[in-house]
């Protein structure tokens, strides 16, 4: 059985007299460890599909199961702790709470889980160990360059020891050399930590650190060949 | 919701100068609703006490104002005859201010041995000897002598009395802390007066299970015969009557209290709406790491709460200071009200603010619980 199972998923929205469907009838499969990118134009549906599979958003039709959790049949409050859980989100404006500090925002999901004070530090210093930020723990975000906001948000994610981490096109605000930095942690937490990533960009650059390439066309998914091409990020760390 | 503290306590400080404003505004207004409340509860005291309830005044027929009062002293002879009857105390009364006021003095005048055996007065300082023995002396209220900065041994001339200060004393009726006790031979003599066997009231204490409404109508009507007519009330009655313009003015006042309440309500809700429009994305944000939309609510409610209950410990505080501090009370026709602090109206002051508090922070809470994610997120 796969992480996660998506079936004959659907979306669609009015804008207006029109009625837009930016996904007909998806299935798709992830299993345990992928690193999957997602690409396609603005606009395509890579978010909203990264969404649903999130919780976020609900679809018209279509199942969601993750780690056997049917997603798409809970309720907000149900989804949230299924989220606390189970999920990292890494958004691309990073969305940093301004007046906590590198480790408080790093603590936020942790706070959620039933750890006790010790473990709930341990495994926030070990996020930011993780992302190489320690030094940096006690720093508010607006004393942070773009691309340690970016990696606390990573720490963030991943503080749960998560089943799937997702990230919406986490370098689209970020300048070429730090965006390089992001790609190759991710595909050191994939690599190194085993977790399963969903990688939504429109870049193909970046989509070229992922094992597996995705490409969403007219409301479908395209599965793009293997290419020798993909970059060895994990070595690059 | 602990773990949450630094989050709650670090987003009110985010706009600190918005939280401080809406604190001070809350301060106020549950000041001012507290001071009003102490006007209430003097008044409620004034006429509802047990004091008030099962003691006498016998004044003269349509009089209002003490000044017009005139009533035999002999009259104490004929009303301690009739049954039911424990005590009956003649009193002259001399105000400085026939009208409402804000500092009024009374002196009341009695006979010294019945003063101590029908009030339970407690000397803070001075004695009942010296009382006795000084023509001038008198016994004052601890208010009016915090009022007026006056303790044993001080001479003070008011109008057209002088007197001196035997003693300073606490009751636990609280508007007798704004009389001050004198003899009633000294208040009969008093200069350009010849009020000699006249007396302002009476006060009858009744025995225990005598009806004061019926024993009233047998005073009057025993009277009816006398040189003057007189009107028996219950104590409490004969007060609310005296002071019939005020009570009105503090029937207005309750409404103030309740304005203010609605102030602090509509000033902390403005604060958290504005501070929730703020952080709408934020709110998605915290969705979207794992908090339950029943949980953002709470985090919003405790904001609105934090804020309220600030204002309102301080708002309470400075009134109840202010209160034990001044000995302040208003009057009028020799009655006074006192304004005392007290548990009760702290513990309202509070209640007030806590759930003032909740109610202020519900629709913005609602308003973040109900973030839509997606839309909130793209904003």
């Amino acid at each position: 059985m796969s992480l996660v199972e998506i079936r004959g998923l659907s979306k669609s929205f009015r804008k207006g007299d029109e009625t837009i469907s930016p996904l007909v009838d998806v299935d798709l499969d992830i299993e345990q460890g992928d690193f999957v990118s997602l690409m396609g134009p603005s606009g395509t549906g890579k978010s909203t599909l990264l969404n649903l599979i999130a919780g976020i958003d609900r679809p018209i039709a279509g199942t969601i199961k993750v780690a056997g959790t049917e997603v798409t049949s809970k309720s907000r409050g149900q989804l949230a702790d299924w989220r606390a859980a189970n999920l990292g989100y890494i958004f691309q404006t990073h969305n940093l709470i301004p007046v906590l500090t590198a480790y408080e925002n790093v603590e936020l999901p942790a706070l959620l889980l039933p750890l006790s004070r010790s473990d709930r530090h341990k495994r926030v210093l070990t996020a930011l160990e993780a992302v190489n930020l320690l030094d940096r723990a006690n720093h508010y975000p607006r004393q942070l360059s773009g691309g340690q906001e970016q990696r606390v948000g990573i720490a963030r994610a991943i503080v749960a020891n998560p089943t799937i981490v997702v990230a919406d096109e986490p370098t689209g605000s970020l300048d070429a050399e730090t965006s390089e930095q992001i790609q190759v942690l991710l595909g050191r937490l994939n690599h190194e930590l085993g977790m399963t990533m969903l990688l939504v960009t429109h870049d193909p650059n970046v989509a070229s650190i992922a094992g597996r390439k995705l490409r969403l066309d007219r409301g479908r998914i395209i599965e793009l060949p293997k290419s020798d091409s993909i970059r060895k990020i994990g070595a690059a760390g | 919701m602990l773990p949450f503290a630094p989050y709650v306590i670090k987003s009110l400080w985010r706009h600190r100068a918005r939280t401080i404003l809406t604190v001070s505004g809350a301060a106020v207004a549950i000041f001012v609703f507290c001071f009003v409340g102490s006007v209430q509860e003097g008044m409620d005291r004034l006429t509802n006490s047990e004091d008030a309830k099962q003691t006498l005044i016998v004044f003269q027929e349509n009089r209002f104002c003490p000044a017009s009062s005139r009533l035999p002293e002999d009259y104490v002879r004929r009303i301690r005859e009739l049954p039911g009857v424990k005590e009956v105390v003649p009193i002259q009364v001399w105000t400085n201010n026939c009208r409402a006021s804000l500092d009024i003095v009374v002196f009341n005048g009695a006979p010294p041995t019945k003063l101590r055996q029908t009030r339970d007065l407690k000397l803070l300082s001075g004695s009942w000897e010296d009382f006795g023995a000084r023509r001038d002396a008198a016994l004052i209220g601890k208010a009016v002598a915090q009022r007026r900065k006056l303790s044993v041994g001080d001479q003070f001339t008011i109008g057209d009395l002088s007197v001196k200060v035997a003693g300073v004393f606490a009751s636990p009726i609280a508007a007798e802390e704004n009389i001050i006790f004198t003899s009633l031979e000294f208040m009969q003599l008093r200069r350009g007066q010849s009020l000699a066997g006249l007396v302002t009231q009476l006060e009858v204490a009744l025995d225990p299970n005598t009806d004061p409404d019926a024993l009233a109508k047998t005073i009057d009507q025993t009277l009816r015969a006398g040189p003057v007519a007189t009107t028996t009330r219950r104590k409490g009655a004969f007060q609310a009557s005296t002071l019939a313009d005020l009570v009105d003015l503090i029937g207005f006042a309750h409404w103030l209290g309740f304005a203010c309440i609605g102030l602090v309500l509509s000033l902390v809700a403005t604060t958290t709406v504005m501070s929730v429009q703020d952080r709408i994305k934020e709110h998605a944000v915290l969705q979207t790491l794992g908090l339950r939309p029943a949980r953002v609510f709470r985090l919003v409610v405790v904001e609105s709460v934090i804020m309220c209950t600030i204002g309102g410990l301080a708002g309470t505080t400075i009134a109840i200071a202010i209160l034990a501090w001044s000995g302040l009370s208003v009057g009028a026709e020799g009655v006074t009200i006192a304004f005392r602090p007290s548990w009760t109206l702290a513990s309202i002051g509070i209640g007030i603010s806590l759930s003032v508090g909740v109610a202020a922070g519900v629709i913005p809470a609602l308003q973040a619980a109900r973030t839509q994610i997606v839309t909130a997120l793209r904003a």
